[in-house]
């Protein structure tokens, strides 16, 4: 049992030998001191060129959901024939993304995949502010915010009306809302014994109140770790099929409808691998810049990298077969509007979006056949970027293309989006990274606990003591 | 460590063994389990397997608590939307069935796995006790290790086999162990100060300010008009009935019917309407307004006494409050006003081309629907019968009231003869005293009211002949 061997490429597979999941010889409180590090060093001055960006963008989407409110939903280029425009374009989009998270520590957790432990707080938390930039969409685009609680089902004495439960927008509600809830508790309930390592480190006076009352007074004692793991197994269990859901309800909320483009069955499998897709693509674009950034690179290793790249290699691939099979099926079902909607797609009036998408989401993962491209963080960036863009494409073509071109010629007509939608797509970009910079300078982006429980134990006198050793018998 | 132990020795809560790596803490536990300690426990920065075993720790009952508040919320979400969509607010939306479980499903799966998440987290921090703030582990230097690289093993001093010297021993023989420490109890009053007490009735007392203030305001009546901070569609710019336009030159908001149109939806043939048949290329419309009329027309015809019954004959009944009516007297001028012996009568006009017989289809319920409409609105000036003796004529005569003009009787011959257009005129209308009852009675009502008073007048005029033989014969056997 020898401790850390110095494996430099942990890409190589060596059968009968498992592969490290930490690499550079750290022990237990190295760890600790190299994810706390990043709380506790100085604020290095790229952070606060970067929040400065992103509140900047954060306070233009301000200014617009603020113009929005006060003048109303005409600011935005919804309108007639299409009346869903860059807001459920962007709330599917963010959404979307909200998935890698709560996938990799629920499913990957059940699946016995150890190498989740290096990356799934920082995914859980992209997974919590991707939900909050997607729930800013539907909250601020039913006109009247200021009721925005009709949404849910709570009594009124005013309304003699009640949400409409056979109406899959309202699903959707429920969907994002209990996701919504369920990831922010599962993430923070993972963070717990994080933020008592904090607790236990910090010299900050007001630092170290707030991270008492967010550790809740955790001590690490064996009972509480043996309930807390049985209750982090649970969460496990109800997030995984929780996550699939979702992005199936999201899908419902176009599939229920009877639009050519958008009837279709393929829509709830389709739509969670375009999430899962999206999900690790973004991963992968936060997830470069920051272990060099944050010097994590013995944590999440390039082999950390390698897996997330097939699993974009995966799921790129079946979104390009999902892709494939709407065409397919356009032709065999033998319906004239369905293959109308279909051709128009590709090569109608949004022609442009609908290539963009397939060139960034079928054909740049292919990329990653190559093992060479897998191991290069660089290139994976860029890759990233593009699965990004690809994937806000493809929910623009799904929703733009099939409501502008209706059933009747008489009311075709173009989607021109305002200054106002862009302002407001970038500005969410504003919000995520905001937040995302808030939790890197003051949470713990790595889950040190788990980390721990999967680094091999350290040398260990009891092995050697020949009366332990007896008294172990 | 011990405080520094200030006037009282403080109160010795356990012991604590520290390791330095899981191996040793693992065979330490197993050790102390086997010497029979039971309240002992474990520190460890992250959760090691096989420690449960080792401490002899029992398998949580979590689970059955996220089971049972899984099939809870399983049920809730199914009441939900029964209860709502299906008996309180039974809406027929896109035709779809107000209860139909497919379409539930998708909320009762998120609800049951909200519930359970909730249970998760609320079950194991309830089983673990967290959130607990003040822990005397916390006042131990060396236990702030315990989430960073150190493991630690405690044994209370209240276990059943705790002795002062065997237990130190027992910790200190373990392998790999590099410290025993003793824990002691906080020192440190275990009472709130005060300050933070009456902050914190103080803070409770002012948040529930706001919420009964608001609840009262709810519940309260008042004089001024209730503070709308979101104005809805409450305040529109829009001009309410009975208010001043400034864009009308006439300062009205409600508007006149423009002269020559008809409002949308309130076309009624001419003839239905008016009792009288057009004349040919003459336009319908005229009918329908034109009543910017001379208001005066026909309160002049009507002065004082002279009432008569059987005289000038045409009218029906005549208001208890002559004043009243001087609006509504919108006829169009000349009119009925002919064959009146008394008034003065201004020019003679020809009379208009009055529909003969009432354009509706006279059935039974044609009569009954008038002759319920007559005892409403006729029969108190006319009387049930129609010999104009209902009950305010009858009051008016005793009170002996100068300007009474008595109501007309319906069986005099001036009325027989009449066109049913012209008795129709007059309902709407109104005649000398009487009122038009056009606002209030719809025109298919009127035309019932004369057919009914047409059949009033035939219990007078009809012989034995007209009766069908039928009715004839239960008339007869009643009549013996």
């Amino acid at each position: 049992m020898a401790t850390v061997n110095e494996v430099i490429d942990t890409t190589i597979d060596d059968p009968g030998n498992r592969t490290p999941l930490v690499i550079g010889g750290h022990d237990y409180g190295s760890i600790t001191r190299l994810v706390c590090g990043i709380n506790e060093s100085k604020t290095p001055i790229a952070w606060y060129i970067g929040m400065l960006m992103s509140l900047s963008l954060l306070g233009m989407l301000g200014a617009l959901v603020g113009y929005l409110i006060f003048t109303g939903v005409g600011v935005w280029g919804n309108n007639n024939p299409v009346y869903w425009g860059f807001p459920i374009v962007n709330f599917v989009f963010w959404v979307g993304i909200g998935h890698a998270g709560t996938l990799i520590s629920a499913i990957l957790f059940i699946f016995r995949q150890n190498w989740r432990t290096s990356i799934n707080r920082f995914a859980e938390a992209m997974t919590i502010f991707a939900v909050v930039c997607a729930g800013l969409f539907p909250a601020i685009h039913i006109g009247r915010v200021w009721v925005f609680y009709w949404l849910f089902p709570l009594p009124s004495l005013q309304l003699a009306m009640w949400p409409q439960f056979r109406s899959p927008l309202l699903w959707d509600v429920f969907a994002v809302s209990t996701y919504a809830t369920v990831s922010l508790i599962f993430w923070y309930t993972g963070m717990i014994p994080d933020l008592a390592t904090l607790r236990d480190r910090t010299n900050n006076k007001i630092l170290r109140i707030v991270y008492s009352i967010l550790s809740l007074g955790w001590t690490g004692s064996a009972r509480a770790w043996s309930r807390y793991e049985k209750a982090y197994t649970l969460f496990a269990a109800l997030a995984a099929p929780l996550v699939l859901s979702v992005h199936t309800i999201v899908s419902f909320d176009f599939a229920v409808s009877q639009l050519p483009g958008w009837h279709t069955t393929i829509f709830p499998p389709y739509f969670v691998a375009g999430a899962v897709f999206s999900g690790f693509g973004m991963v992968l674009t936060l997830m470069v810049p920051a272990r060099q950034w944050f010097g994590l690179k013995d944590v999440v290793t390039l082999r950390h990298l390698e897996n997330v790249c097939k699993i974009l290699l995966a799921t790129g691939s079946m979104v390009g077969y999902a892709y494939a099979m709407e065409f397919f099926i356009a032709w065999y079902g033998g319906n004239m509007y369905e293959q109308f909607a279909f051709i128009n797609r590709a090569f109608g009036p949004y022609w442009w979006a609908y290539w963009i998408m397939v060139s960034c989401n079928v054909i740049s993962p292919q990329l990653f056949w190559f093992k060479k491209c897998r191991t290069t963080p660089w290139l994976m960036f860029v890759i990233s970027i593009f699965v990004n863009i690809g994937m806000w494409f493809e929910r623009f073509v799904i929703t733009v293309t099939s409501l502008a071109r209706d059933f009747l010629p008489s009311s075709w007509g173009m989607f021109e989006p305002t200054p106002v939608d862009y302002g407001m797509l970038i500005g969410s970009f504003g919000l995520f990274f905001t937040l995302f910079l808030l939790f890197v300078r003051f949470g713990p982006i790595v889950a040190m606990a788990e980390v721990k429980s999967v680094m091999p134990h350290p040398h260990s006198p009891v092995h050697d003591d020949p009366h332990a050793a007896a008294d172990h018998a | 460590m011990s405080q520094e132990a200030n006037n009282t020795e403080p109160k010795l809560l356990g012991l604590m063994a520290q390791f330095d790596d899981p191996d040793s803490l693992l065979a330490a536990c197993e050790k102390v389990r086997k010497a029979g300690y039971t309240k002992t426990d474990a520190y460890t920065p992250f959760p090691l397997h096989g420690i449960d075993e080792a401490l002899g720790i029992k398998p949580t009952i979590l689970p059955w608590i996220v089971l049972t508040l899984g099939i809870m919320g399983g049920f809730a979400g199914l009441g939900l939307q029964y209860v709502t969509n299906a008996e309180w607010y039974p809406f027929i939306i896109s035709a779809k069935p107000v209860w139909s479980l497919p379409a539930n499903i998708p909320v009762i799966f998120e609800l049951v796995i909200l519930h359970a998440a909730i249970a998760v987290f609320i079950g194991m921090l309830f089983l673990n006790k967290l959130p607990t703030f003040s822990n005397p582990l916390f006042r131990v230097p060396e236990f702030a290790r315990a989430t960073d690289d150190k493991f630690f093993l405690t044994i209370d001093v209240n276990d059943d086999k705790y002795k002062p010297n065997k237990t130190r021993d027992l910790l200190d023989g373990c392998v790999g162990q590099t410290g025993v420490i003793e824990v002691f109890e906080d020192p440190s009053p275990a009472e709130l100060p005060k300050i933070i007490k009456f902050i914190g009735i103080g803070a409770t007392v002012c948040a529930l300010i706001p919420p009964i203030l608001l609840w009262r305001a709810y519940y309260q009546t008042s004089t001024v008009p209730r503070i709308n901070p979101i104005r809805d569609m409450d305040i529109q710019l829009r001009g309410d009935t009975q208010t001043v336009s400034p864009v009308f030159a006439d300062g009205r908001t409600m508007r006149p019917r423009i002269p020559g149109t008809v409002a949308r939806g309130d076309w009624v043939d001419p003839i239905m309407l008016t009792g009288i048949v057009p004349e040919v290329g003459e336009q319908n419309v005229i009918f329908l307004q034109d009543e910017e009329a001379p208001v005066e027309g026909d309160e002049k015809p009507a002065e004082e006494e002279k009432p008569a019954e059987d005289k000038p004959a045409e009218e029906k009944p005549a208001d208890e409050n002559p004043e009243a009516d001087k609006p509504m007297a919108e006829e169009k001028p000349a009119e009925d006003k002919p064959a009146e012996g008394d008034a003065p009568a201004q020019p003679e006009e020809p009379e208009p081309n009055w529909v003969k017989i009432a354009p509706i289809s006279v059935t039974r319920a044609t009569l009954e629907r008038g002759r319920n409409r007559y005892n409403i609105y006729c029969s108190v000036c006319h009387g049930l019968a129609g010999d104009g003796d209902g009950l305010v004529a009858q009051r008016a005569l005793q009170l002996e009231q100068p300007t009474w003009i008595p109501p007309t009787n319906l069986h005099t011959d001036y009325l027989l003869t009449q066109p049913d257009g012209k008795l129709y005129n007059t309902i709407t209308h109104g005649i000398r005293k009487m009122k038009g009852y056009g606002d209030q009675i719809p025109a298919e009502d009127r035309w019932a009211i004369v057919t009914y008073v047409r059949a009033l007048q035939k219990t007078r005029t009809g012989t034995p002949e007209e009766i069908p033989a039928v009715e004839m014969k239960e008339l007869e056997i009643k009549g013996q």
